[in-house]
């Protein structure tokens, strides 16, 4: 089957069923796009793009944020403050700001609290104190957060009670609607349509553990039933990301438009028997997946700002983690023990406790302006 | 929360009368013939007392007894006699509403009552929670945070997780039995386990305690020790005061003690005992089973200071 006629018979495909023009027009830059790519390797694909990833890093005793190319080139260290920690980098959707969280004080005493800057590192402002994992509204116009569960620090990622937003223009916070029965909760992301937003929850809200779509604007909660942690919505709204454990990432597709939306079944499955996989993150035009890998452990304590739990957890150092990029196309298992460079490709490699990437589009406002 | 109410007309003048007589630190001290039986001090030398956050625990007072069965499991064995100093113990396992009292992140899976014991609680997270409580109530806290497996100063004056000698001296209440209370067909007025543990915890202090006053030792939540667990330990453990081997560094576990709520009566045994891994390294500790409970040193000027129970 020829390129072309692959083209057609997925349009005829996609007219007779109920996807949308808009839905169509994506699929149709993907296919086109992948087309254009064949040949290259998947890291000249990735240099290609027009768009970068912040991540944190832990370099010379600090936390710090840094942003890289798409194919892992000229990472560039955007707070450079060896006396502060900043992590968990959340990018604004019209890739104009960084939303992050930075560390101040010792042990119980640690305060961490939600900064916002420009995407070049400039304009750093401090929101909120006591707050956790920030997640932008769809329209960048408010910062979600979840609000440290008692005053005194802990490490634990679901440490947090109810949900809150900050509103830029204003500086106003509001909770959300239903804050009050949201509990335990980490790792919110936004729907792109505005209309959920999916949390894991530990140890809260009647369950055990669980990732639970929350009504951006009500008070339904819907219990996905899917195992694992940290939920990521693709940009096109469409699929979801996450970690059905410490060794898969898997993306499913996923209807939000849905009053009760249900995860399909795992379409990509990426594995690694080896090392802990973790943080996923979508490309922004839904085709690629950043995630971060490295070897099990529980923090190192000698390191100034660190704290000790499990690795994945922001503000416990992992050492040896790096963060690496695969297609989000491909279907099936991708197993990175077995797989080659044409599969997956190293964005770091230096182990400097690489996490939680975010992916940037710098130019986005312009590019659809025009 | 039932209340045995016994021994309530002890002083605490006897207590610290007692409590000097056989403690390691204040005489040298031979280790036993094993067959010269228990020596553990009559049941009436306890006393309760409520600690400044609210607490209730146990002064037990210094003793010796016979650690471990040569008829249980082989890591049971051989039994050996163990000279301990007095200490304080918590009454009751640690529940939802004391664990609430150190604002720490409760991982517990049955949360619907908060006289329940906490459960998936981390090995790290309780002695976090020591820590918090020793805080609150001004004490030395005893675990220190700024070492990986938060070492502990034995001397500080602070509540720590019960050393695996302590925690059976604890159980036994004198007995050397494999229960306190007599024959396993009664572990059911005293503990709940698999029989009729209805697959989940249960509020504490509801079954019988032992002769201590102790209640939930057997069931409910199965309990971490500080020690590391080996199982050929006993072969080589002193005999005053353990505190358990040194920690080999890698595929560490720690000892639980006591069963649960899932265990066999086999398992709620005293001198049963179970290594468990610590799940430093893991986000969603799943062990719904996990619980504990606090011991503190018992020097007579503490004890002054604590308030007698009614």
């Amino acid at each position: 089957m020829t390129l072309r006629n692959g083209l057609l018979t997925l349009l005829n495909l996609l007219s007779s069923t109920r996807f949308s023009s808009v839905c169509l027009a994506t699929v149709l830059f993907a296919t086109t796009a992948a087309a254009s790519d064949a040949g290259a390797s998947f890291r000249e694909q990735l240099s290609r793009l027009p768009f970068k990833i912040a991540f944190e890093s832990y370099i010379n005793d600090n936390w710090e944020i840094f942003v890289m190319d798409a194919d892992g080139s000229n990472p560039v260290n955007l707070t450079q403050t060896p006396k502060e920690h900043e992590h968990y980098p959340q990018v604004s959707p019209d890739g104009t700001r960084i939303c992050f969280l930075e560390d101040e004080g010792e042990g119980r005493d640690t305060i961490r609290s939600l900064y916002v800057m420009d995407a070049d590192g400039q304009h750093r402002k401090k929101l909120v104190d006591h707050a956790r994992e920030p997640f932008w509204c769809p329209d960048g116009k408010a910062i979600g957060f979840l609000p440290q569960e008692y005053p005194k620090f802990n490490v634990l990622d679901y440490y947090t009670t109810g949900m809150s937003f900050y509103e830029l223009s204003t500086g106003k916070i509001e909770p959300h609607p239903n804050s009050t029965n949201l509990h335990h909760l980490y790792n919110p992301c936004f729907a792109p349509n505005g209309k959920w937003i999916v949390a894991t929850v530990h140890a809260g809200m009647g369950v055990s553990h669980g990732m639970m779509l929350i009504e951006a604007h009500g008070d339904k909660i819907i219990n996905l039933k899917i195992p694992g942690c940290r939920p990521c919505f693709s940009p096109d709204g469409k699929q979801i990301a996450w970690g059905p454990g410490d060794h898969e990432i898997a993306a499913a597709p996923i209807n939000l438009d849905s009053d009760e939306p249900l995860v399909g079944e795992r379409r990509v499955r990426i594995q690694d028997a080896t090392n802990k996989i973790y943080h996923v993150d979508w490309s922004p035009d839904s085709r690629f997946l950043c995630l971060s890998r490295g070897p099990n452990g529980k923090g190192d304590l000698s390191k100034p700002g660190t704290f000790q739990s499990a690795c994945e957890i922001v503000g416990v150092h992992a050492a040896g983690w790096n963060l690496c990029a695969v297609s989000a196309e491909r279907d099936g298992i991708l197993d990175l023990l077995h797989a080659t460079e044409a599969d997956f490709t190293m964005l770091t490699t230096n182990g400097f406790s690489n996490k939680e990437s975010a992916w940037l589009w710098p130019n986005r406002k312009q590019e659809n302006k025009q | 929360m039932g209340k045995t109410g016994c021994w309530a007309s002890l002083a605490i003048a006897a207590i610290l009368t007692g409590c000097g007589r056989s403690g390691p630190n204040s005489e040298s001290v031979r280790t036993p013939a094993v067959n010269s039986g228990s020596t553990t001090p009559p049941i009436s030398d306890r006393a309760e007392v409520v600690t400044k956050s609210g607490v209730e625990m146990v002064y037990l007072p210094a003793g010796e007894f016979i650690m471990g069965s040569d008829k249980g499991n082989p890591d049971e064995a051989p039994p050996h006699r163990v000279r301990l100093s007095a200490f304080l113990i918590d009454k009751y396992e640690v529940t939802h509403a004391m664990f609430s009292k150190a604002q720490l992140p409760n991982p517990s899976h049955w949360r619907d009552n908060p006289k329940k014991p906490v459960e998936r609680v981390r090995w790290r997270d309780a002695k976090q929670y020591c820590n918090e409580r020793s805080l609150l109530e001004g004490l030395r806290a005893c675990y220190n945070e700024k070492t990986a497996d938060l070492d502990c100063d034995y001397a500080a004056n602070g509540y720590r997780l019960p050393t695996e000698a302590e925690w059976e001296y604890a159980c036994r209440a004198g007995a050397e039995e494999p229960y306190d209370f007599g024959p396993a067909e009664k572990l059911r007025q005293h503990g709940w386990f698999a029989d009729n543990g209805d697959q989940k915890t249960h509020l504490v202090g509801e079954k019988k305690p032992n002769r201590w006053g102790l209640f939930d030792l057997y069931g409910n939540v199965s309990e971490w020790c500080e020690d590391v667990y080996s199982p050929t330990y006993y072969r080589e453990s002193p005999p005053v005061d353990p505190q358990g081997p040194p920690n080999p560094g890698k595929d560490v576990k720690r000892v639980m003690r006591g069963g649960s709520w899932k265990a066999s009566a086999d398992m709620c045994r005293a001198s049963f005992r179970l290594g468990e891994r610590t799940g430093d390294t893991d986000a969603c500790f799943y062990t719904d089973y996990c619980g504990f409970r606090c011991v503190r040193r018992a020097r007579p000027e503490e004890l002054s200071e604590l308030q007698k129970i009614r």
